[in-house]
C-alpha cells in the first residue's frame, strides 16, 4: 500500500507544479487592429507583454496579474494612446512608471487597490486628457500626484474613499478640465475654503457630479460666484433637512445645468416639500432637471416658482398631477417630462414654450387639446395615448409646429389634414394605429414636410393620393403596412423629392410599371422583407439616382436577362442576400450577370441557392455555367447524331437498290441470261405491263431488262417456239401478271404452264404472281394448280395508291434481285453465254 | 489508489484553464413550494444574485440583490428576458436599463473592472406563479452588445 500512496502524491505534487507553470499563460493578446490595437483581457499576464509592436495604439491589459507598476513599465510602446490596466491588482505605481508615452490620451485604473502612489507616478504622460482611477482606493484629491497634467479634461475619481471636497490649489494648473466626477465617495460637508481655487481660477466648463455622496453640508456662501457648467447632485441626501441645507448652501453659484433628484434604487427621501425648491431662488439656473422623488409636491406652482425663468426643464420619473396649474408667464421654452405618471395629459398653457417632450409616460388614454402657441418640437411618444382627431393647429394651438412625434401610441384616428400646421417638417407617426389613412390626401397640407415615418401603423393603403401634397417630402418610411393586392400601385405621383424610400416588410408581390416613375432624386430604396418573386428591374429604371437598393429576405428566384441592363447606372449597392435563389441552367444569364456585378452586390457571399436541391445553401456566386454548356453540347451532340442516322436511313432506303449496286463491285451481270424476266401476261393488260411494269423496271434502278413478247420475240418463229426459246430460256424469272383476262385466256394458260414445268425442270424458284385485280373464286378454281398456288405463296398485288405502289415496286425489284449473279466473272460468262445464245439462235 | 491517481491525472489534464468552464448553479431563493436556481451563461463569470422574497405570489417590485465585477463599461445597459416553459418560448421582451441621459438606476454609467453591488427593486407587476418549471434566460448587454451578465435561472413552482 505504501509504494501506492508515494506514487499519487509524487503524482500529485508533479500536478500542482504543471498546473503552477500553466498559470503564467502563453496565450497570444487578441489583434483587434494590426499593429494598432490589441486586447490582452484576462490571460493570467503577470508582466506587460513584450510580443506585442512597438506601434501599438491601444492596448487593453485589464483583469491580469500586474501588481506592480516599475518605472518606464510601458516605455516599449511609446505611440500609446489609451492604456486600459482594469482590475489589474495593482498596488504600487512607482516613479515614471508611464515615462515616455508622449501621446498618452486615456489611461484608465479602474479597480485596483492601489496602496502606494510614487509622487512622480504619472511623469512623463504630457498629452493625457482622460484618467480613470474609479475604485482605487483613493483616500483623498489633495494627495493625488496629477498637478502636472496641464491637458487634464477629465478626471474620474468615483467609487473611491475621499472624504473632502476640497479642490487642491494644482486645479489651477488644470485649465482644460471639464469633466470631475466624485460620485461614490465618501465627502459630507462642503466648506467655503474648499472652493477657493475656482474663485481664483475659474473652471467655467466644468461638470462636477456629486451623486451618492452622503452630503449633510454645505457651508453658505461656499458656492458663490462660482459658474459651474453642471452640477449633479443625485441620492446626495438622507433626509429633507439635509437637502434643504444644502440647497440653500449653493447660493450664488451660477450654473448652466442643475441635476436634483435620487436614483430609482437609492431612494432615502421619505418625504419632498416645495421649501426644498425655495433655495434654487438663490441661484442663477439655465437648465434644471429633477429625477425619481418619491413624493412630489402637488403644488407644482411653488415648487417651481423658484424656477420660473429657467429655459429647460426636464422631469423625470416623478408623479405629476397639477402641471395644468403652472402660471403661462413661467419663461420655460424647454420642458422635458419622461416617465412620470399622470391622472390625465397635461393641458399646459405655456406661451414661451418652443420644445414640448412628453415621452414614456403612463396613466393617460386620450390626448387632450392644448394652448401652446410659441410651441415648435412637440414628441408625445410612447405614451399609449389615443387621438380621436388628428390633426390641426387647434390640437396644439399653434401654427408655429415643425415636428411633430406622435409614434408609439394607441390608435390615431385622422379626420383632419394638418390644417394650420404648414410650418411641419418632421413627422413620426410609427407603431401608433393609423385610421381613416385611405379617406382622404391626410397631409395634403404639408408641403414643407421633410420626414414622414408611417411604418408599422397597420395601414392598408388602398387610396392612391395618400400622399398628395408631399411635395418637399426627402424620406418616407412606411415599413411593416400593406397594399391592396400586394400591388405597389402608381402612390408616389407627387413626391418628386424624395430621396429615401422604405417599403420594407410590405407583403408586397408585384410592383406596379410606373411607381417610381417620379422618384428621379430617390437615391436609397428598401424594398426588403417582402414577397416579390422576380427582380423586375423595369421598375426602376427610371430612379436616375438611385444608389442603394435592397431587396434582401424576398422570394426572388431569377431575373428576365433582357430586363437587368436597365438598372440605373448609378447604383453602388445592391442587396439580393436571403432569397429563393434558383440556380439552373434556365436562369444561367441572371446568374453570370450576378457574377459580372459582384462589386454591386452587399453580402455576395451570403447569396445562397434554394433550388435545386443538389445546390441547396450553396453560394450562388458558385454556380459554374459550364454545366449548362455541357448538357448543351450534349443535346446537341445527340440531336445531330440522331439527325443524321435518320437521314443516312431514308437515304440507304431511298437508294437502297443503287447501294445494292455499289456494293455488288459496281456492275451487276446478267448471268447465263439474257433477261431478267419473263413477262407473262394477258394481251388485254397489256397497257398495264408497258406503262408500269416495264417504265419501272426498265427504266428505274437496277435497270432489269424484261422479255416482252411484243418487242422480244423473234418474228417468222412459232410463238411456242419464242415462248420456250425466248422466254423461258433466256430468263432467269417469270412474272406471271394475273387477271380476269389471263385466266380467260388460253395462251396466258398455255405460257403458264410451260413455266411451271420450266420452273420443276430447271429446278429454278423463279415465277413471281403480280395479281393485278381482285379475281373471282370461281374463276379461279377453274385453274385448279393456279387457284392452290395463288393460295399457298406469297404473291403480290397491284395496288393504285402511293405507298401501294411504293410497297409493290420495292418488293418486285427485290424479287427479281434474288439470284442474280453479282461477280464480275458471272458477268463475264453471263455476256460468252449471251454471246453463245445469240450465236446458237 | 491507482484508480484514484489515474483519475487524478485525467481530471488534472482534461480539466480546462480559463473559459470554457461552466458555472456552478447557485440558489437565487428557495421557499415552501419556490424554488429559484440560477447558473451564470457568461464563459467569462459568474456572479452573486439572490431575491428578498420567495413566494409564489410575486409582489410587484421585487426586492433583489446582485453583486459582479463589470468586464463592459454600462454607460448604456439592456435586458433580454426569455421565458420558457416544456422548452417552447412563452415571453420574450428587452428593457433598456440604463440610458445615456437618462440613468435610471445608481449603477449606470460605470465602468469596466468596477465592482458594482445592486440591493433595491424590480420593475415587475406583482402575480401569482403558475405551478410548474419555467426556464428563464436573462442576458445583460450593453451599447456593443457586449455581454455584461448572463443567467440560466430555473424557477419551480409547485
Amino acid at each position: 500500500m505504501m509504494p501506492h500512496t508515494h506514487l499519487a502524491v509524487a503524482l500529485m505534487t508533479a500536478m500542482a507544479f504543471l498546473s503552477c507553470l500553466r498559470s503564467e499563460s502563453w496565450e497570444p493578446c487578441v489583434q483587434v487592429v494590426p499593429n494598432i490595437s490589441y486586447q490582452c483581457m484576462e490571460l493570467n499576464l503577470y508582466k506587460v507583454p513584450d510580443n506585442i509592436p512597438t506601434s501599438t495604439k491601444i492596448l487593453d491589459l485589464s483583469f491580469n496579474h500586474l501588481n506592480h507598476l516599475g518605472s518606464h513599465s510601458f516605455s516599449r510602446f511609446p505611440e500609446l494612446l489609451v492604456l486600459d490596466l482594469s482590475r489589474c491588482e495593482i498596488q504600487m505605481i512607482d516613479d515614471n512608471a508611464y515615462q515616455g508615452l508622449n501621446h498618452l490620451a486615456t489611461l484608465i485604473l479602474t479597480g485596483n487597490p492601489i496602496q502606494s502612489l510614487a509622487l512622480r507616478a504619472f511623469s512623463g504622460i504630457p498629452s493625457l486628457q482622460k484618467l480613470v482611477a474609479v475604485e482605487t482606493n483613493l483616500a483623498s484629491l489633495e494627495d493625488f500626484p496629477i498637478g502636472h497634467l496641464k491637458t487634464l479634461k477629465e478626471l474620474n475619481v468615483a467609487h473611491n474613499l475621499i472624504h473632502s471636497f476640497k479642490v487642491p490649489k494644482y486645479f489651477s494648473n488644470l485649465p482644460n478640465l471639464e469633466y470631475l466626477d466624485l460620485s461614490n465617495n465618501k465627502i459630507q460637508n462642503i466648506y467655503h475654503g474648499d472652493l477657493q481655487v475656482l474663485h481664483q481660477m475659474p473652471l467655467l466648463n466644468l461638470s462636477l457630479d456629486l451623486s451618492l455622496n452622503p452630503l449633510d453640508f454645505i457651508e453658505p456662501g461656499a458656492f458663490k460666484e462660482i459658474k459651474l457648467n453642471k452640477l449633479t447632485m443625485r441620492s446626495n441626501f438622507n433626509s429633507i433637512d439635509a437637502m434643504k441645507t444644502c440647497i440653500q448652501g449653493l447660493a450664488g453659484l451660477k450654473i448652466n445645468r442643475l441635476v436634483l433628484g435620487e436614483f430609482k434604487n437609492e431612494r432615502n427621501l421619505e418625504s419632498f416639500d416645495k421649501s426644498v425648491m425655495e433655495g434654487l431662488c438663490n441661484l442663477t439656473i439655465e437648465q434644471f432637471r429633477i429625477a425619481n422623488i418619491r413624493e412630489f409636491p402637488e403644488d407644482v406652482t411653488d415648487s417651481f416658482n423658484c424656477l420660473a425663468n429657467v429655459s429647460m426643464i426636464s422631469l423625470l420619473s416623478l408623479y405629476l398631477d397639477n402641471l395644468e396649474a403652472i402660471p403661462e408667464d413661467f419663461r420655460w421654452q424647454h420642458l422635458e417630462l419622461v416617465n412620470c405618471k399622470f391622472k390625465r395629459f397635461p393641458t399646459l398653457k405655456l406661451n414661451s414654450l418652443k420644445k414640448f417632450v412628453f415621452i414614456h409616460n403612463t396613466g393617460m388614454s386620450t390626448f387632450v387639446e392644448t394652448e401652446l402657441p410659441n410651441l415648435q418640437f412637440l414628441a408625445l411618444k410612447g405614451n399609449d395615448l389615443s387621438f380621436k382627431g388628428c390633426c390641426s393647429h387647434t390640437d396644439f394651438g399653434t401654427t408655429k409646429l415643425k415636428y411633430l412625434d406622435l409614434s408609439f401610441n394607441g390608435i390615431i384616428t385622422m379626420n383632419s389634414n394638418f390644417m394650420g400646421l404648414e410650418q411641419l417638417e418632421h413627422l413620426d407617426l410609427q407603431h401608433s394605429a393609423l385610421k381613416q389613412a385611405n379617406d382622404f390626401s391626410i397631409f395634403l397640407s404639408l408641403r414643407n414636410l421633410h420626414y414622414l415615418d408611417i411604418s408599422y401603423t397597420q395601414t392598408r393603403i388602398v387610396f392612391h393620393g395618400i400622399f398628395h401634397g408631399l411635395v418637399s417630402l426627402q424620406t418616407l418610411k412606411m415599413a411593416g403596412n400593406s397594399f391592396q393586392n400586394n400591388l405597389l400601385p402608381d402612390i408616389f405621383t407627387e413626391v418628386t423629392n424624395l430621396t429615401v424610400l422604405d417599403l420594407s416588410k410590405c407583403q408586397l408581390e408585384r410592383v406596379s410599371q410606373r411607381a417610381f416613375d417620379p422618384l428621379t432624386k430617390l437615391q436609397v430604396l428598401n424594398m426588403s422583407h417582402n414577397k416579390l418573386l422576380s427582380l423586375d428591374v423595369l421598375p426602376y429604371e427610371p430612379l436616375r439616382s438611385l444608389q442603394i437598393l435592397d431587396c434582401s429576405f424576398n422570394r426572388i428566384v431569377a431575373s428576365k436577362e433582357q430586363e437587368l441592363q436597365h438598372l440605373p447606372r448609378s447604383l453602388a449597392f445592391l442587396n439580393l442576400t436571403q432569397n429563393d435563389f434558383a440556380c439552373v441552367c434556365e436562369h444561367q444569364h441572371f446568374l453570370q450577370w450576378l457574377k459580372d456585378q459582384r462589386q454591386l452586390l452587399v453580402e455576395a457571399e451570403q447569396m445562397v441557392c434554394t433550388q435545386p436541391l443538389d445546390m441547396q445553401d450553396m453560394p450562388v456566386l458558385s454556380f459554374r455555367n459550364a454545366t449548362c454548356q455541357i448538357s448543351k453540347m450534349t443535346i446537341s451532340v445527340s440531336v445531330l447524331t440522331v439527325l443524321l442516322v435518320s437521314v443516312a436511313g431514308v437515304l440507304v432506303y431511298k437508294f437502297y437498290f443503287h447501294l445494292m449496286l455499289l456494293a455488288g463491285c459496281k456492275k451487276y451481270g446478267k448471268g447465263e441470261n439474257t433477261y431478267d424476266a419473263f413477262v407473262i401476261y394477258s394481251s388485254q393488260d397489256e397497257d398495264w405491263v408497258r406503262n408500269e411494269l416495264v417504265k419501272n423496271l426498265e427504266e428505274g434502278v437496277p435497270p432489269f431488262q424484261l422479255c416482252l413478247h411484243y418487242r422480244d420475240f423473234i418474228p417468222g418463229v412459232a410463238i411456242a417456239a419464242n415462248i420456250i426459246q425466248e422466254g423461258f430460256h433466256k430468263s432467269r424469272k417469270v412474272i406471271v401478271v394475273v387477271s380476269q383476262h389471263f385466266i380467260q385466256s388460253r395462251w396466258c394458260i398455255f405460257e403458264y404452264e410451260i413455266a411451271q414445268t420450266w420452273q420443276f425442270l430447271s429446278s429454278r424458284a423463279g415465277i413471281i404472281f403480280i395479281v393485278l385485280q381482285k379475281l373471282e373464286k370461281s374463276l379461279l378454281r377453274q385453274q385448279v394448280e393456279l387457284y392452290r398456288l395463288l393460295s399457298r405463296n406469297t404473291y403480290l398485288e397491284w395496288e393504285d395508291t402511293v405507298l401501294g405502289r411504293h410497297i409493290f415496286w420495292r418488293r418486285l425489284r427485290k424479287a427479281l434481285l434474288e439470284g442474280k449473279a453479282w461477280s464480275p466473272e458471272g458477268t463475264a460468262d453471263a455476256e460468252s453465254s449471251q454471246h453463245e445464245a445469240t450465236t446458237s439462235t | 489508489m491507482k484508480g484514484f491517481a489515474a483519475a487524478f491525472l485525467v481530471w488534472a489534464l482534461v480539466s480546462p484553464q480559463g473559459g470554457g468552464e461552466t458555472w456552478p448553479a447557485h440558489t437565487a431563493c428557495r421557499d415552501g413550494n419556490l424554488e429559484v436556481l440560477y447558473q451564470s451563461c457568461d464563459p467569462l463569470q459568474d456572479f452573486g444574485f439572490s431575491a428578498d422574497q420567495c413566494s409564489k405570489q410575486l409582489k410587484p417590485n421585487l426586492n433583489i440583490r446582485f453583486g459582479i465585477v463589470l468586464r463592459e463599461d454600462i454607460e448604456e445597459l439592456f435586458l433580454d428576458v426569455a421565458l420558457f416553459a416544456k422548452g417552447s418560448s412563452i415571453l420574450k421582451f428587452s428593457y433598456p436599463v440604463c440610458e445615456v441621459d437618462l440613468p435610471k438606476f445608481s449603477f449606470c454609467g460605470r465602468k469596466k473592472g468596477e465592482q458594482i453591488y445592486y440591493a433595491g427593486p424590480v420593475n415587475n407587476p406583482g402575480f401569482e406563479i403558475p405551478v410548474g418549471e419555467y426556464q428563464v434566460l436573462l442576458e445583460l448587454y450593453n451599447r456593443d452588445h457586449s455581454t455584461v451578465a448572463c443567467a440560466n435561472a430555473t424557477v419551480t413552482c409547485s
